[in-house]
Protein backbone atom coordinates (compact mmCIF):
# COMPACT_ATOMS: atom_id res chain seq x y z
CA UNK A 1 0.00 0.00 0.00
CA UNK A 2 1.55 3.21 -1.11
CA UNK A 3 -0.91 5.51 1.11
CA UNK A 4 -2.72 4.79 4.18
CA UNK A 5 -4.75 7.39 6.65
CA UNK A 6 -5.57 6.02 9.49
CA UNK A 7 -8.44 8.06 11.44
CA UNK A 8 -6.99 11.64 10.19
CA UNK A 9 -8.27 14.51 12.65
CA UNK A 10 -7.61 18.00 12.14
CA UNK A 11 -9.10 21.59 14.30
CA UNK A 12 -8.44 24.74 13.91
CA UNK A 13 -8.51 27.36 16.11
CA UNK A 14 -10.45 30.37 14.87
CA UNK A 15 -11.78 33.21 16.50
CA UNK A 16 -15.52 34.82 16.31
CA UNK A 17 -16.29 38.31 17.17
CA UNK A 18 -19.22 40.11 15.59
CA UNK A 19 -19.66 42.75 12.76
CA UNK A 20 -21.15 45.97 14.29
CA UNK A 21 -18.51 48.53 15.88
CA UNK A 22 -18.86 47.52 19.18
CA UNK A 23 -17.73 44.40 18.22
CA UNK A 24 -14.90 44.93 16.76
CA UNK A 25 -13.73 47.16 18.96
CA UNK A 26 -14.48 44.46 22.22
CA UNK A 27 -12.61 41.92 19.51
CA UNK A 28 -8.99 44.37 20.21
CA UNK A 29 -9.22 43.30 23.75
CA UNK A 30 -11.52 40.34 23.64
CA UNK A 31 -11.87 37.35 21.57
CA UNK A 32 -14.06 34.00 21.98
CA UNK A 33 -12.30 31.46 20.72
CA UNK A 34 -14.08 28.70 18.40
CA UNK A 35 -12.89 25.16 17.42
CA UNK A 36 -13.44 23.95 13.87
CA UNK A 37 -13.04 20.31 13.06
CA UNK A 38 -11.72 20.37 9.56
CA UNK A 39 -11.37 16.54 9.63
CA UNK A 40 -13.58 14.35 11.92
CA UNK A 41 -11.36 11.42 11.26
CA UNK A 42 -11.11 9.86 8.21
CA UNK A 43 -9.38 6.91 6.84
CA UNK A 44 -8.58 5.52 3.32
CA UNK A 45 -6.01 3.87 1.64
CA UNK A 46 -4.50 4.10 -1.97
CA UNK A 47 -2.25 1.71 -4.10
CA UNK A 48 0.97 2.77 -6.29
CA UNK A 49 -0.45 3.76 -9.53
CA UNK A 50 -3.98 4.87 -8.85
CA UNK A 51 -5.31 7.83 -9.88
CA UNK A 52 -8.13 9.16 -7.27
CA UNK A 53 -10.14 11.82 -7.29
CA UNK A 54 -10.72 13.76 -4.54
CA UNK A 55 -14.01 15.76 -3.89
CA UNK A 56 -16.10 17.59 -1.65
CA UNK A 57 -17.64 20.99 -1.58
CA UNK A 58 -16.28 24.33 -0.26
CA UNK A 59 -15.02 23.82 3.47
CA UNK A 60 -15.33 20.11 3.24
CA UNK A 61 -11.85 19.34 4.36
CA UNK A 62 -10.48 18.33 1.01
CA UNK A 63 -7.61 21.17 0.48
CA UNK A 64 -6.92 20.22 4.66
CA UNK A 65 -6.17 16.38 3.80
CA UNK A 66 -4.24 17.36 0.66
CA UNK A 67 -1.94 19.84 3.24
CA UNK A 68 -1.67 17.45 5.47
CA UNK A 69 -0.69 14.34 2.84
CA UNK A 70 1.68 16.83 1.55
CA UNK A 71 3.56 17.52 4.70
CA UNK A 72 2.35 21.45 5.09
CA UNK A 73 -0.01 20.90 7.77
CA UNK A 74 0.28 18.99 11.27
CA UNK A 75 -2.82 16.60 11.86
CA UNK A 76 -4.76 17.18 15.38
CA UNK A 77 -4.48 13.57 15.55
CA UNK A 78 -4.28 10.30 13.19
CA UNK A 79 -1.93 8.21 11.23
CA UNK A 80 -0.61 8.70 7.80
CA UNK A 81 1.63 6.33 6.32
CA UNK A 82 3.49 7.19 2.85
CA UNK A 83 5.75 5.37 0.80
CA UNK A 84 7.14 4.93 4.94
CA UNK A 85 6.97 7.92 5.97
CA UNK A 86 4.81 10.35 8.32
CA UNK A 87 4.78 13.53 5.85
CA UNK A 88 4.80 15.89 8.65
CA UNK A 89 7.58 14.53 10.84
CA UNK A 90 9.66 13.08 7.74
CA UNK A 91 8.90 16.34 5.59
CA UNK A 92 12.10 17.03 3.85
CA UNK A 93 13.02 13.36 2.49
CA UNK A 94 9.11 13.01 2.04
CA UNK A 95 8.62 15.65 -0.24
CA UNK A 96 11.22 14.75 -2.23
CA UNK A 97 9.25 12.04 -3.91
CA UNK A 98 6.35 13.97 -4.26
CA UNK A 99 4.92 16.47 -6.36
CA UNK A 100 1.99 19.15 -6.29
CA UNK A 101 0.42 21.48 -8.99
CA UNK A 102 -1.88 23.84 -7.06
CA UNK A 103 -4.17 25.51 -9.61
CA UNK A 104 -4.59 28.90 -7.67
CA UNK A 105 -0.82 28.97 -6.03
CA UNK A 106 1.89 29.25 -8.65
CA UNK A 107 5.75 27.60 -8.38
CA UNK A 108 6.60 29.65 -11.34
CA UNK A 109 8.04 33.07 -10.90
CA UNK A 110 5.88 36.32 -12.49
CA UNK A 111 8.62 38.32 -14.38
CA UNK A 112 10.98 35.35 -15.61
CA UNK A 113 10.72 32.65 -17.89
CA UNK A 114 9.66 29.30 -16.53
CA UNK A 115 13.06 28.11 -17.61
CA UNK A 116 14.65 30.23 -15.20
CA UNK A 117 12.31 28.22 -12.62
CA UNK A 118 12.99 24.93 -13.47
CA UNK A 119 16.75 25.59 -12.92
CA UNK A 120 15.64 26.94 -9.85
CA UNK A 121 14.05 23.36 -9.55
CA UNK A 122 17.13 21.61 -10.58
CA UNK A 123 19.12 23.05 -7.58
CA UNK A 124 16.45 22.62 -5.23
CA UNK A 125 16.21 18.72 -6.15
CA UNK A 126 19.89 18.43 -7.32
CA UNK A 127 18.60 16.74 -10.45
CA UNK A 128 21.91 15.83 -12.52
CA UNK A 129 22.04 18.12 -16.00
CA UNK A 130 21.46 15.19 -18.61
CA UNK A 131 18.56 14.13 -16.69
CA UNK A 132 17.32 17.11 -16.00
CA UNK A 133 17.72 18.18 -19.44
CA UNK A 134 16.25 14.71 -20.74
CA UNK A 135 12.86 15.10 -18.36
CA UNK A 136 11.98 19.02 -19.38
CA UNK A 137 12.52 18.24 -23.31
CA UNK A 138 10.03 15.40 -22.71
CA UNK A 139 7.35 16.86 -20.70
CA UNK A 140 7.91 20.21 -22.85
CA UNK A 141 7.24 18.09 -25.92
CA UNK A 142 3.96 16.42 -24.37
CA UNK A 143 2.47 19.28 -23.28
CA UNK A 144 3.49 21.30 -26.47
CA UNK A 145 5.08 24.78 -24.63
CA UNK A 146 8.74 25.03 -26.80
CA UNK A 147 7.67 28.16 -27.41
CA UNK A 148 7.04 29.47 -23.87
CA UNK A 149 9.00 28.35 -21.65
CA UNK A 150 11.52 31.37 -22.55
CA UNK A 151 8.64 33.66 -22.64
CA UNK A 152 8.58 35.80 -19.31
CA UNK A 153 5.55 33.99 -17.39
CA UNK A 154 3.26 37.40 -16.96
CA UNK A 155 3.22 37.09 -20.81
CA UNK A 156 1.92 33.45 -20.54
CA UNK A 157 -1.85 32.69 -21.06
CA UNK A 158 -2.89 30.82 -18.29
CA UNK A 159 -2.91 27.15 -19.54
CA UNK A 160 0.60 27.62 -21.04
CA UNK A 161 1.50 28.80 -17.15
CA UNK A 162 -0.46 25.91 -15.76
CA UNK A 163 1.70 23.41 -18.37
CA UNK A 164 4.79 24.97 -17.05
CA UNK A 165 3.67 24.42 -13.12
CA UNK A 166 3.22 20.60 -14.17
CA UNK A 167 6.68 20.43 -16.02
CA UNK A 168 7.84 22.24 -12.45
CA UNK A 169 6.19 19.94 -10.47
CA UNK A 170 7.56 16.66 -11.67
CA UNK A 171 10.81 17.97 -13.11
CA UNK A 172 11.98 15.50 -9.81
CA UNK A 173 10.16 12.33 -11.37
CA UNK A 174 8.19 12.15 -8.74
CA UNK A 175 6.29 8.80 -7.06
CA UNK A 176 3.07 10.71 -5.90
CA UNK A 177 1.49 14.12 -7.36
CA UNK A 178 -0.57 15.91 -5.79
CA UNK A 179 -3.19 18.03 -7.84
CA UNK A 180 -5.54 21.02 -6.26
CA UNK A 181 -7.80 22.19 -8.90
CA UNK A 182 -5.16 21.97 -11.53
CA UNK A 183 -7.40 22.59 -14.36
CA UNK A 184 -9.41 25.79 -12.86
CA UNK A 185 -10.35 28.71 -15.41
CA UNK A 186 -8.92 26.83 -18.46
CA UNK A 187 -10.58 26.60 -21.78
CA UNK A 188 -11.43 23.08 -23.45
CA UNK A 189 -8.02 22.59 -25.16
CA UNK A 190 -5.81 22.85 -22.23
CA UNK A 191 -7.66 21.13 -20.25
CA UNK A 192 -7.75 17.78 -22.64
CA UNK A 193 -3.97 18.40 -23.18
CA UNK A 194 -3.12 18.55 -18.90
CA UNK A 195 -5.67 15.74 -18.71
CA UNK A 196 -3.87 13.85 -21.32
CA UNK A 197 -0.36 14.62 -19.83
CA UNK A 198 -1.66 13.12 -16.61
CA UNK A 199 -2.69 10.02 -18.11
CA UNK A 200 0.63 9.56 -19.51
CA UNK A 201 2.29 10.03 -16.69
CA UNK A 202 -0.01 7.75 -15.06
CA UNK A 203 0.31 4.75 -17.07
CA UNK A 204 4.45 5.19 -16.16
CA UNK A 205 3.75 4.35 -12.83
CA UNK A 206 2.81 8.04 -11.25
CA UNK A 207 -0.15 8.13 -8.41
CA UNK A 208 -2.01 10.93 -8.47
CA UNK A 209 -4.34 12.50 -5.81
CA UNK A 210 -7.08 15.11 -7.55
CA UNK A 211 -8.70 17.59 -6.27
CA UNK A 212 -11.15 19.38 -7.94
CA UNK A 213 -14.41 20.72 -8.52
CA UNK A 214 -14.49 20.07 -12.26
CA UNK A 215 -16.12 16.90 -12.60
CA UNK A 216 -14.87 16.30 -16.06
CA UNK A 217 -11.90 15.88 -14.93
CA UNK A 218 -13.12 13.32 -12.31
CA UNK A 219 -14.71 11.00 -15.34
CA UNK A 220 -11.90 11.63 -17.75
CA UNK A 221 -8.99 10.93 -15.14
CA UNK A 222 -10.30 8.96 -12.30
CA UNK A 223 -10.81 5.96 -11.58
CA UNK A 224 -11.71 6.04 -7.96
CA UNK A 225 -13.40 8.89 -6.18
CA UNK A 226 -12.92 9.69 -2.24
CA UNK A 227 -16.36 11.82 -1.37
CA UNK A 228 -15.53 14.04 1.71
CA UNK A 229 -18.11 16.12 3.21
CA UNK A 230 -18.30 17.97 6.45
CA UNK A 231 -14.86 16.85 7.67
CA UNK A 232 -15.92 13.07 7.02
CA UNK A 233 -15.66 10.70 4.37
CA UNK A 234 -18.96 9.58 2.70
CA UNK A 235 -18.05 8.01 -0.40
CA UNK A 236 -15.18 5.75 -1.45
CA UNK A 237 -15.37 3.76 -4.54
CA UNK A 238 -15.14 3.21 -8.32
CA UNK A 239 -16.77 5.89 -10.38
CA UNK A 240 -19.09 3.49 -11.51
CA UNK A 241 -20.14 3.02 -8.06
CA UNK A 242 -20.42 6.87 -7.21
CA UNK A 243 -23.25 6.75 -10.20
CA UNK A 244 -25.35 3.45 -8.88
CA UNK A 245 -25.40 5.93 -5.47
CA UNK A 246 -28.52 7.28 -6.82
CA UNK A 247 -30.14 3.61 -7.27
CA UNK A 248 -30.97 2.12 -10.70
CA UNK A 249 -32.46 5.70 -12.05
CA UNK A 250 -32.55 6.66 -16.00
CA UNK A 251 -33.04 10.94 -17.19
CA UNK A 252 -35.60 10.52 -19.54
CA UNK A 253 -36.72 13.17 -22.13
CA UNK A 254 -40.18 12.31 -23.47
CA UNK A 255 -42.41 13.89 -26.26
CA UNK A 256 -45.99 12.89 -27.64
CA UNK A 257 -48.38 13.71 -30.07
CA UNK A 258 -51.07 14.22 -27.56
CA UNK A 259 -51.16 15.45 -24.19
CA UNK A 260 -49.16 14.08 -21.73
CA UNK A 261 -51.06 11.38 -18.81
CA UNK A 262 -51.29 12.62 -15.25
CA UNK A 263 -47.05 11.38 -13.94
CA UNK A 264 -47.55 11.96 -10.38
CA UNK A 265 -46.86 8.56 -9.56
CA UNK A 266 -44.13 6.82 -7.43
CA UNK A 267 -41.10 6.21 -8.77
CA UNK A 268 -41.27 9.36 -11.39
CA UNK A 269 -40.44 12.61 -10.60
CA UNK A 270 -40.67 14.96 -13.17
CA UNK A 271 -37.66 17.59 -13.08
CA UNK A 272 -38.82 19.53 -16.39
CA UNK A 273 -42.41 20.17 -17.66
CA UNK A 274 -41.86 21.94 -21.00
CA UNK A 275 -45.11 21.60 -22.57
CA UNK A 276 -48.47 19.51 -22.19
CA UNK A 277 -46.61 17.08 -24.75
CA UNK A 278 -42.57 17.24 -23.63
CA UNK A 279 -41.29 16.52 -20.55
CA UNK A 280 -38.13 15.74 -18.71
CA UNK A 281 -38.26 12.80 -15.92
CA UNK A 282 -36.24 11.39 -13.61
CA UNK A 283 -37.84 7.29 -13.08
CA UNK A 284 -36.86 4.76 -10.69
CA UNK A 285 -36.41 1.75 -12.18
CA UNK A 286 -36.60 -0.35 -9.05
CA UNK A 287 -40.08 1.56 -8.64
CA UNK A 288 -41.33 1.59 -12.14
CA UNK A 289 -39.77 -0.22 -14.76
CA UNK A 290 -38.92 1.04 -17.95
CA UNK A 291 -41.67 -1.09 -20.21
CA UNK A 292 -44.49 -0.35 -17.77
CA UNK A 293 -43.42 3.65 -17.87
CA UNK A 294 -43.50 3.48 -21.83
CA UNK A 295 -46.94 1.51 -21.46
CA UNK A 296 -48.28 4.12 -19.30
CA UNK A 297 -47.33 7.39 -22.01
CA UNK A 298 -48.59 5.24 -25.11
CA UNK A 299 -51.87 4.38 -23.61
CA UNK A 300 -53.18 7.66 -23.50
CA UNK A 301 -50.83 9.66 -25.94
CA UNK A 302 -48.61 8.33 -28.68
CA UNK A 303 -45.02 8.54 -27.75
CA UNK A 304 -42.89 11.01 -30.53
CA UNK A 305 -39.51 11.34 -29.79
CA UNK A 306 -38.15 9.08 -26.29
CA UNK A 307 -34.35 9.48 -24.82
CA UNK A 308 -32.70 8.01 -21.97
CA UNK A 309 -29.42 8.72 -20.58
CA UNK A 310 -27.68 7.80 -17.24
CA UNK A 311 -27.84 10.68 -14.29
CA UNK A 312 -25.01 12.70 -14.49
CA UNK A 313 -22.30 12.41 -11.93
CA UNK A 314 -23.29 15.56 -11.06
CA UNK A 315 -26.64 14.59 -10.18
CA UNK A 316 -25.11 12.06 -7.53
CA UNK A 317 -22.50 14.45 -6.16
CA UNK A 318 -25.14 16.92 -5.45
CA UNK A 319 -26.72 14.62 -3.43
CA UNK A 320 -23.80 13.94 -1.32
CA UNK A 321 -22.95 16.90 -0.52
CA UNK A 322 -26.53 17.66 0.44
CA UNK A 323 -26.26 14.90 2.91
CA UNK A 324 -25.54 16.14 6.20
CA UNK B 1 26.67 22.24 2.53
CA UNK B 2 27.73 22.28 -1.23
CA UNK B 3 24.08 21.57 -2.39
CA UNK B 4 22.96 24.60 -0.44
CA UNK B 5 25.33 27.04 -1.48
CA UNK B 6 24.17 25.97 -4.92
CA UNK B 7 20.22 26.63 -4.21
CA UNK B 8 20.88 29.60 -2.61
CA UNK B 9 22.86 30.85 -5.72
CA UNK B 10 19.92 30.10 -8.23
CA UNK B 11 17.38 31.71 -5.78
CA UNK B 12 19.72 34.93 -5.89
CA UNK B 13 20.30 34.92 -10.12
CA UNK B 14 16.32 34.05 -10.46
CA UNK B 15 15.47 37.32 -7.59
CA UNK B 16 17.97 39.42 -9.38
CA UNK B 17 16.35 38.20 -13.00
CA UNK B 18 13.12 39.07 -11.82
CA UNK B 19 13.90 42.57 -10.25
CA UNK B 20 15.92 43.20 -13.51
CA UNK B 21 12.71 43.22 -15.45
CA UNK B 22 11.65 46.67 -13.73
CA UNK B 23 15.72 48.22 -14.24
CA UNK B 24 14.84 51.85 -13.62
CA UNK B 25 12.62 51.03 -10.71
CA UNK B 26 15.78 49.38 -9.52
CA UNK B 27 18.36 51.64 -9.41
CA UNK B 28 16.02 54.27 -8.25
CA UNK B 29 15.66 52.16 -5.23
CA UNK B 30 18.65 51.21 -4.53
CA UNK B 31 19.50 55.48 -4.78
CA UNK B 32 17.25 56.17 -2.43
CA UNK B 33 17.81 53.58 -0.21
CA UNK B 34 21.41 54.34 0.31
CA UNK B 35 20.59 58.29 0.52
CA UNK B 36 18.07 56.93 3.74
CA UNK B 37 20.70 54.83 5.42
CA UNK B 38 23.22 57.87 5.48
CA UNK B 39 20.69 59.96 7.40
CA UNK B 40 21.93 58.90 10.87
CA UNK B 41 25.72 59.06 9.91
CA UNK B 42 24.94 62.76 8.27
CA UNK B 43 23.05 63.54 11.68
CA UNK B 44 26.80 62.16 13.50
CA UNK B 45 28.60 64.42 11.48
CA UNK B 46 26.43 67.78 11.91
CA UNK B 47 26.27 66.99 15.85
CA UNK B 48 30.26 67.37 15.81
CA UNK B 49 30.54 70.16 13.26
CA UNK B 50 28.43 71.84 15.56
CA UNK B 51 30.95 71.59 18.15
CA UNK B 52 28.94 68.77 20.53
CA UNK B 53 29.74 65.15 20.56
CA UNK B 54 29.19 61.58 22.07
CA UNK B 55 31.39 62.28 25.03
CA UNK B 56 34.72 60.12 24.98
CA UNK B 57 34.19 58.83 20.65
CA UNK B 58 35.65 60.93 18.10
CA UNK B 59 33.37 62.20 15.12
CA UNK B 60 35.32 58.99 12.97
CA UNK B 61 35.00 56.29 16.44
CA UNK B 62 31.21 57.30 16.22
CA UNK B 63 31.04 57.02 12.49
CA UNK B 64 32.87 53.77 12.40
CA UNK B 65 30.49 52.13 14.64
CA UNK B 66 27.63 53.27 13.12
CA UNK B 67 29.66 51.71 9.80
CA UNK B 68 29.79 48.19 11.38
CA UNK B 69 26.00 48.84 12.25
CA UNK B 70 25.01 49.66 9.02
CA UNK B 71 27.43 47.16 7.06
CA UNK B 72 25.81 44.54 9.21
CA UNK B 73 22.50 45.20 8.25
CA UNK B 74 23.95 46.21 4.39
CA UNK B 75 24.78 42.05 4.55
CA UNK B 76 22.03 41.14 6.79
CA UNK B 77 18.92 42.71 5.04
CA UNK B 78 19.77 41.30 1.13
CA UNK B 79 21.17 37.71 1.75
CA UNK B 80 18.87 36.60 4.45
CA UNK B 81 16.30 38.96 6.29
CA UNK B 82 14.49 39.25 3.45
CA UNK B 83 12.86 35.45 5.48
CA UNK B 84 10.65 38.64 7.51
CA UNK B 85 8.79 40.17 4.18
CA UNK B 86 8.59 36.71 2.44
CA UNK B 87 7.42 34.99 5.24
CA UNK B 88 4.79 37.56 6.00
CA UNK B 89 3.47 37.76 2.71
CA UNK B 90 3.35 34.16 1.13
CA UNK B 91 1.83 33.30 5.02
CA UNK B 92 -1.04 36.27 4.10
CA UNK B 93 -1.82 34.65 0.72
CA UNK B 94 -1.30 30.95 1.03
CA UNK B 95 2.04 30.56 -0.76
CA UNK B 96 4.03 29.93 1.75
CA UNK B 97 2.50 25.98 1.26
CA UNK B 98 5.14 26.34 -1.82
CA UNK B 99 7.92 26.48 0.51
CA UNK B 100 6.68 23.50 2.49
CA UNK B 101 6.77 21.28 -0.62
CA UNK B 102 10.38 21.53 -1.16
CA UNK B 103 12.95 18.90 0.36
CA UNK B 104 14.70 21.64 2.69
CA UNK B 105 13.94 23.09 5.36
CA UNK B 106 11.41 26.04 5.21
CA UNK B 107 13.52 28.26 6.85
CA UNK B 108 15.95 27.61 3.91
CA UNK B 109 13.49 28.23 1.32
CA UNK B 110 12.24 31.23 3.27
CA UNK B 111 16.05 32.98 2.70
CA UNK B 112 16.72 31.21 -1.15
CA UNK B 113 13.29 32.48 -2.50
CA UNK B 114 13.53 35.86 -0.19
CA UNK B 115 16.89 37.35 -1.25
CA UNK B 116 16.37 40.97 -1.83
CA UNK B 117 18.09 42.55 -4.42
CA UNK B 118 17.16 45.90 -3.41
CA UNK B 119 18.53 46.38 -0.28
CA UNK B 120 22.42 45.80 -1.33
CA UNK B 121 21.67 49.78 -1.80
CA UNK B 122 22.30 49.36 2.86
CA UNK B 123 25.64 47.05 1.75
CA UNK B 124 26.93 49.75 -0.20
CA UNK B 125 26.28 52.30 2.21
CA UNK B 126 27.49 50.43 5.16
CA UNK B 127 30.73 49.38 2.91
CA UNK B 128 31.52 52.65 2.27
CA UNK B 129 30.97 54.51 5.54
CA UNK B 130 32.99 51.96 7.06
CA UNK B 131 35.93 51.98 4.75
CA UNK B 132 35.71 56.04 4.79
CA UNK B 133 36.17 56.15 8.73
CA UNK B 134 38.63 53.51 9.39
CA UNK B 135 40.93 54.86 6.55
CA UNK B 136 40.74 58.42 9.39
CA UNK B 137 41.36 56.28 12.12
CA UNK B 138 44.60 54.44 13.09
CA UNK B 139 44.96 51.21 11.39
CA UNK B 140 44.04 48.04 13.83
CA UNK B 141 46.74 45.54 14.38
CA UNK B 142 45.98 41.83 12.96
CA UNK B 143 44.52 40.67 16.97
CA UNK B 144 42.34 43.44 16.53
CA UNK B 145 40.97 42.26 12.98
CA UNK B 146 40.53 39.34 14.05
CA UNK B 147 38.46 39.29 16.88
CA UNK B 148 36.47 41.99 15.32
CA UNK B 149 35.65 39.61 12.28
CA UNK B 150 34.76 36.82 14.85
CA UNK B 151 32.20 39.66 16.96
CA UNK B 152 31.17 40.93 13.70
CA UNK B 153 30.08 36.95 12.64
CA UNK B 154 28.20 37.13 15.68
CA UNK B 155 26.12 40.30 14.62
CA UNK B 156 25.62 38.54 11.55
CA UNK B 157 24.14 35.53 13.46
CA UNK B 158 22.34 38.25 16.12
CA UNK B 159 20.46 39.62 13.19
CA UNK B 160 19.77 36.41 11.34
CA UNK B 161 18.15 35.40 15.03
CA UNK B 162 16.06 38.36 14.40
CA UNK B 163 15.16 37.63 11.28
CA UNK B 164 13.87 34.09 12.39
CA UNK B 165 11.89 35.71 15.03
CA UNK B 166 10.21 38.14 13.20
CA UNK B 167 9.67 35.50 10.19
CA UNK B 168 8.59 33.62 13.25
CA UNK B 169 5.94 36.20 14.49
CA UNK B 170 4.54 36.24 11.22
CA UNK B 171 3.54 32.52 10.92
CA UNK B 172 0.92 33.03 13.92
CA UNK B 173 0.35 37.03 14.05
CA UNK B 174 -0.60 37.17 10.26
CA UNK B 175 0.37 40.06 7.97
CA UNK B 176 1.68 42.15 11.43
CA UNK B 177 4.30 44.00 10.37
CA UNK B 178 4.05 46.55 12.75
CA UNK B 179 7.07 44.21 14.75
CA UNK B 180 9.52 45.10 12.22
CA UNK B 181 9.28 48.58 13.14
CA UNK B 182 9.52 47.57 17.04
CA UNK B 183 13.12 45.78 15.98
CA UNK B 184 14.09 48.79 13.81
CA UNK B 185 13.57 51.18 16.92
CA UNK B 186 15.22 49.13 19.01
CA UNK B 187 17.99 48.29 17.22
CA UNK B 188 18.54 51.85 16.43
CA UNK B 189 20.17 51.70 19.75
CA UNK B 190 23.37 49.57 18.24
CA UNK B 191 23.99 53.25 16.23
CA UNK B 192 25.76 54.53 18.99
CA UNK B 193 28.51 54.00 21.00
CA UNK B 194 27.03 51.44 24.46
CA UNK B 195 29.08 53.57 26.33
CA UNK B 196 27.34 56.38 25.99
CA UNK B 197 23.99 55.85 27.47
CA UNK B 198 23.14 55.27 31.36
CA UNK B 199 24.32 52.27 33.14
CA UNK B 200 20.72 50.27 33.23
CA UNK B 201 20.51 51.18 29.09
CA UNK B 202 23.71 49.72 28.94
CA UNK B 203 22.84 46.45 30.93
CA UNK B 204 19.81 46.06 28.56
CA UNK B 205 21.37 46.24 25.28
CA UNK B 206 24.46 44.53 25.85
CA UNK B 207 22.84 41.51 28.26
CA UNK B 208 19.93 41.25 27.80
CA UNK B 209 18.75 42.33 24.58
CA UNK B 210 21.28 41.91 22.05
CA UNK B 211 21.39 45.34 20.25
CA UNK B 212 24.91 46.58 21.33
CA UNK B 213 26.36 43.67 19.41
CA UNK B 214 24.92 44.87 16.32
CA UNK B 215 27.55 48.12 16.12
CA UNK B 216 29.28 49.32 19.60
CA UNK B 217 30.36 45.90 20.46
CA UNK B 218 32.27 45.02 17.17
CA UNK B 219 33.41 48.47 16.46
CA UNK B 220 35.08 49.29 19.72
CA UNK B 221 37.20 45.92 19.51
CA UNK B 222 38.23 47.71 15.90
CA UNK B 223 39.33 50.86 17.70
CA UNK B 224 40.88 48.77 20.48
CA UNK B 225 38.97 49.66 23.30
CA UNK B 226 36.27 46.83 23.73
CA UNK B 227 33.34 47.44 25.21
CA UNK B 228 32.89 46.61 29.09
CA UNK B 229 30.30 43.57 28.72
CA UNK B 230 31.47 41.94 25.10
CA UNK B 231 31.70 38.44 26.04
CA UNK B 232 27.89 38.58 28.05
CA UNK B 233 26.69 40.43 24.54
CA UNK B 234 28.49 37.77 22.76
CA UNK B 235 26.80 34.88 25.02
CA UNK B 236 23.35 36.56 24.87
CA UNK B 237 23.38 36.53 21.08
CA UNK B 238 24.01 32.61 20.88
CA UNK B 239 21.03 31.85 23.27
CA UNK B 240 18.94 34.40 21.07
CA UNK B 241 19.95 32.46 18.23
CA UNK B 242 19.43 28.89 19.97
CA UNK B 243 15.90 30.76 20.99
CA UNK B 244 15.08 31.93 17.61
CA UNK B 245 15.28 28.65 15.76
CA UNK B 246 13.15 26.74 18.39
CA UNK B 247 10.44 29.46 17.79
CA UNK B 248 10.52 29.41 14.69
CA UNK B 249 9.60 25.43 14.51
CA UNK B 250 7.29 25.97 17.11
CA UNK B 251 5.55 28.72 14.87
CA UNK B 252 5.97 26.42 11.86
CA UNK B 253 4.07 23.82 13.97
CA UNK B 254 1.53 26.00 14.26
CA UNK B 255 1.15 26.88 10.49
CA UNK B 256 -2.13 26.63 9.26
CA UNK B 257 -1.62 27.77 5.50
CA UNK B 258 -4.53 29.79 4.18
CA UNK B 259 -7.82 29.56 2.41
CA UNK B 260 -8.67 25.93 -0.06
Amino acid sequence: MLITVEDLKKVYKSYQRGSSFGETLKSLFVRKPIYIEALKGISFRIDQGELVGFLGPNGAGKSTTLKILTGILYPSSGKVDIMGYTPWRDRKKYVAKIGAVFGQKSQLLWDIPPIDAFYLNKAIYAIPEREFKRTMEYMVELLDVEGQIRKPTRQLSLGERMKCEFIMAMLHKPEIVFLDEPTIGLDVIAKDKIRKFILKMNQRGVTFILTTHDLGDIEHLAKRVIVINHGELVFDDALPALRRQLGEKKIIAVTTIHPLPALDRPGITVTNRISTYQVELELDLTAFPLNEFIALVNKSSTIRDLSLREPQIEDVIKVLYQAR
Amino acid sequence: MRTNLRIYLAGVKTALASRMAYRGDYFLSILIMLLVEMAAPLITILIYENGASFPGWSMYEALLIQGVFLLGKGIAYPFFFGIVWNTVERVRGGAFDLLMIKPKSALFMAIVTGFDAEDLGKLIGGATLFTLALRRLPPPGVGEWLQFLALFLITLLTLFAYGVTLAGIGIVWIGNIRVYDIFNSLTNFGLYPAAIFSKPVQTVITGIIPIAILGSVPATVLLGRPSPGTWRAVGVSFLFLAGSLSFWRAMLKKYTSAGG
